[in-house]
Order: C-alpha cells, then sequence, then structure tokens
C-alpha cells in the first residue's frame, strides 16, 4: 500500500460506483471547485481508474497521482 | 467539437445505456449531446416501463440488473446527473408518440421538447449523427 502524498482539499467517495459513476462525480466536482484545488476521487471502479485519466488529459487538468490503497483506488487531482 | 446528435430507436437496456453513459459523460465534458428518442426507444422512458423495471435486453442487462456489488445507476438517473452538468437535451419523436398514443406525460420528466424529423435534422445539421 503507498502512502498519501497529497492532501485533498474535496474528497469525493465514489466507491462502491460502476462507470460512469464515479467520473461523473469528479466531473461535477471539479466544474465548481477553484482553480488549483486538489480532489481526491475514491473509486473501487477498474475501469474508472483507467478512464478518468483519460477524461484529465481531455479536459485539462492534472493528474497528480494514483495511490493503490489495497480495496480501492484513491485519484489526486488538480483542477486548472 | 459541434457534439453528438444520437437517434435511440431501440428500448434493449443494454443500448439505452450505453448511450446514456456515453452523452453523460460527453455533456458533462461541455460536448453538446442532442438525445431523439424514437420507435421502440421511446418505450425506455415510459413511467410504467420504470415504475416496474419491464426491461428488454439480454445478457448485459440481466447482468446490469441483477449486479449486487457494484451501484449502477440506470439510464433515467445518470441523464438526469448529466442534464445539470452539460449540454445536454432529449428529443421525443413526435410521430412516435401518436402512434403509440402517448403523451409527454406518460414519459419521465427527461425530454426537452418533442421533434419531428425535419426539427431533428435541423439540430442534428451541424453534429455527429450515432444511430443506435
Amino acid at each position: 500500500m503507498t502512502e498519501q502524498t497529497y492532501s485533498p482539499d474535496i474528497v469525493v467517495d465514489s466507491r462502491e460506483a460502476a462507470c460512469p459513476g464515479p467520473l461523473m462525480d469528479l466531473i461535477g466536482k471539479v466544474k465548481v471547485a477553484e482553480s488549483g484545488k486538489v480532489i481526491e476521487l475514491k473509486t473501487t471502479d477498474k475501469g474508472s481508474k483507467n478512464d478518468v485519466p483519460d477524461w484529465l488529459e481531455k479536459a485539462g487538468h492534472e493528474l497528480l497521482e494514483v495511490v493503490d490503497r489495497g480495496d480501492f483506488w484513491s485519484l489526486y487531482v488538480r483542477k486548472s | 467539437m459541434n457534439g453528438f446528435a444520437i437517434v435511440l430507436s431501440s428500448d434493449e437496456l443494454e443500448r439505452v445505456q450505453a448511450v446514456s453513459i456515453m452523452s453523460s459523460v460527453a455533456a458533462a465534458s461541455d460536448i453538446p449531446v442532442d438525445i431523439f428518442v424514437t420507435m421502440n426507444g421511446f418505450r425506455a422512458f415510459d413511467k410504467e416501463v420504470i415504475e416496474n423495471a419491464d426491461f428488454n435486453g439480454g445478457k448485459a442487462a440481466e447482468a446490469m440488473l441483477n449486479a449486487d456489488d457494484v451501484d449502477i445507476p440506470l439510464y433515467t438517473e445518470q441523464l438526469e446527473q448529466a442534464k445539470t452538468l452539460g449540454p445536454l437535451s432529449i428529443h421525443a419523436c413526435d410521430m412516435t408518440m401518436e402512434l403509440m398514443g402517448k403523451e409527454l406525460s406518460d414519459m419521465v420528466d427527461l425530454f426537452d421538447g418533442t421533434l419531428g424529423v425535419a426539427g431533428f435534422l435541423n439540430v442534428a445539421e451541424d453534429k455527429q449523427v450515432i444511430f443506435v
């Protein structure tokens, strides 16, 4: 298990939600967050773990880190 | 990117759910989406069908409905959420409504209005059209 290295301003807990739930939850938060804020997305969905970075790349936000927490992943995102 | 115009003509749960997923993520990403619900697609938005979970579909639909370890929101919930996040419009086909003897009040509250073919073609003229 990797230690958390970022302190999120906003936490989005989408564990147990299937695709596209985690991504939609994240987008909802990103849209209203201030620029520079760090958002942690918690997901148990493997597809979302791979899909969210693709969305971030297109949307222009920064994927800081993906942390494997054993039974879920934490994706740390900085809003551009 | 001018967006997508999706013709939904099927009531198979897998197809409707796939349309919902793609439309929702696109709209939430500020890509305009117009969904034109026509023919059998209309049935998927009938209040009675939703209330009775009277869905048509195959293996994927069965797996989705029986999934107890993951939370899979139904397409109606996804689309409702997506409409709050981005440019998503859902249009009911005038002809199908008349054919089926239905009114918008018989449908779930997701529609922006009704359109005929000419109206849909106007909406779709600058968009990529996807037929499902």
